[in-house]
């Protein structure tokens, strides 16, 4: 039986992807039966959630003629 | 010589993205990277100018910073095109360049930090059994907030530049472990341990932002 440390540690470095079949078994059934262990991995997914919707608004702020003036400086860059 | 001016499509493409960049089967597209051909290049430059921009303000840099940065990375990627061997992808090549420029920047390579202190503050929140000793505060009722999303903003800008970098391209860029690792150069677990300290000192500094109901 794991513990909620190992847990939550296994989901917070995102090892979990990458973890045997058995041990991801494990670690579903331990959210199952763990209020403790799913709001921190509840915590883990709204973390994610709010920082790709901020960094996503920065997009639209790349300049519009970035693209443009790197091709003419990869230009100069050649000759 | 390629210029600006060159035709970047052939006429039977009808946009940039049509490109069979990656098609194996027509032409090797390494061998037309490594050509330098105008076309490759173009499409090279038009699918990564945004994610990179964005990564680097990602990263802590201001738009002219990371303006600067996205040029600098371009002209770093042709100037070494010839040791780019197709092994990676070329945006992960790419991000490659940008931690280095990036690393640069900061003038001294961010430490290797055995210690953390925010190991500690982990510890301390389990018993000797590894079980919780009281329950985390559920972000569920204000997260969506607008007040809460600018948090996150806030306390991204705290956390420790590798630890932010990490943390950018594993969950907002949503990189594999692996592609991190070669990219900063670090092992598979340190990028783990990274990923880990950064969410952890995320979650304190959001808590104490009002990410969880008042207890």
């Amino acid at each position: 039986m794991m513990s909620c440390k190992q847990v939550s540690t296994l989901m917070s470095t995102g090892g979990l992807a990458d973890a045997p079949l058995r041990q991801r078994l494990a670690v579903r059934l331990h959210l199952m039966m763990c209020d403790k262990c799913s709001t921190f991995k509840r915590w883990l997914e709204l973390m994610g959630v709010a920082a790709r919707a901020e960094s996503h608004a920065h997009e639209d702020e790349a300049p519009a003629d970035l693209e443009a003036r790197t091709l003419r400086r990869l230009e100069r860059s050649q000759l | 010589m390629w210029s600006v001016g060159t035709p970047l499509l052939p006429t039977t493409v009808r946009s940039a993205a049509e490109l069979p960049l990656y098609d194996m089967g027509v032409t090797d597209p390494l061998a037309r990277l490594r050509r330098r051909e105008p076309a490759t290049l173009h499409e090279i430059v038009h699918q990564n100018t945004r994610r990179l921009f964005r990564a680097a303000q990602g990263m802590g840099f201001s738009s002219a910073e990371a303006d600067d940065l996205v040029q600098d990375v371009f002209v770093t990627f042709l100037e070494t095109l010839d040791r780019f061997e197709g092994r990676s992808q070329v945006s992960t090549w790419l991000f490659g360049i940008l931690h280095h420029k990036v690393q640069e920047r900061r003038r001294s390579r961010a430490r290797d930090d055995l210690h953390d202190p925010v190991d500690e503050l982990f510890e301390s929140k389990f018993d000797a059994k590894g079980k919780w000793i009281a329950p985390l505060p559920s972000p569920d009722r204000v997260a969506s907030s607008a007040q809460a999303a600018g948090a996150i903003a806030d306390c991204l800008q705290g956390l420790p530049p590798l630890h932010r970098e990490v943390f950018h391209l594993r969950e907002v860029e949503e990189l594999s472990a692996a592609d991190v690792s070669n990219i900063i150069g670090r092992t598979v677990t340190h990028v783990g341990v990274l990923f880990h300290r950064a969410r952890l000192r995320l979650r304190e500094c959001l808590d104490g932002k009002g990410w969880s109901p008042p207890r």
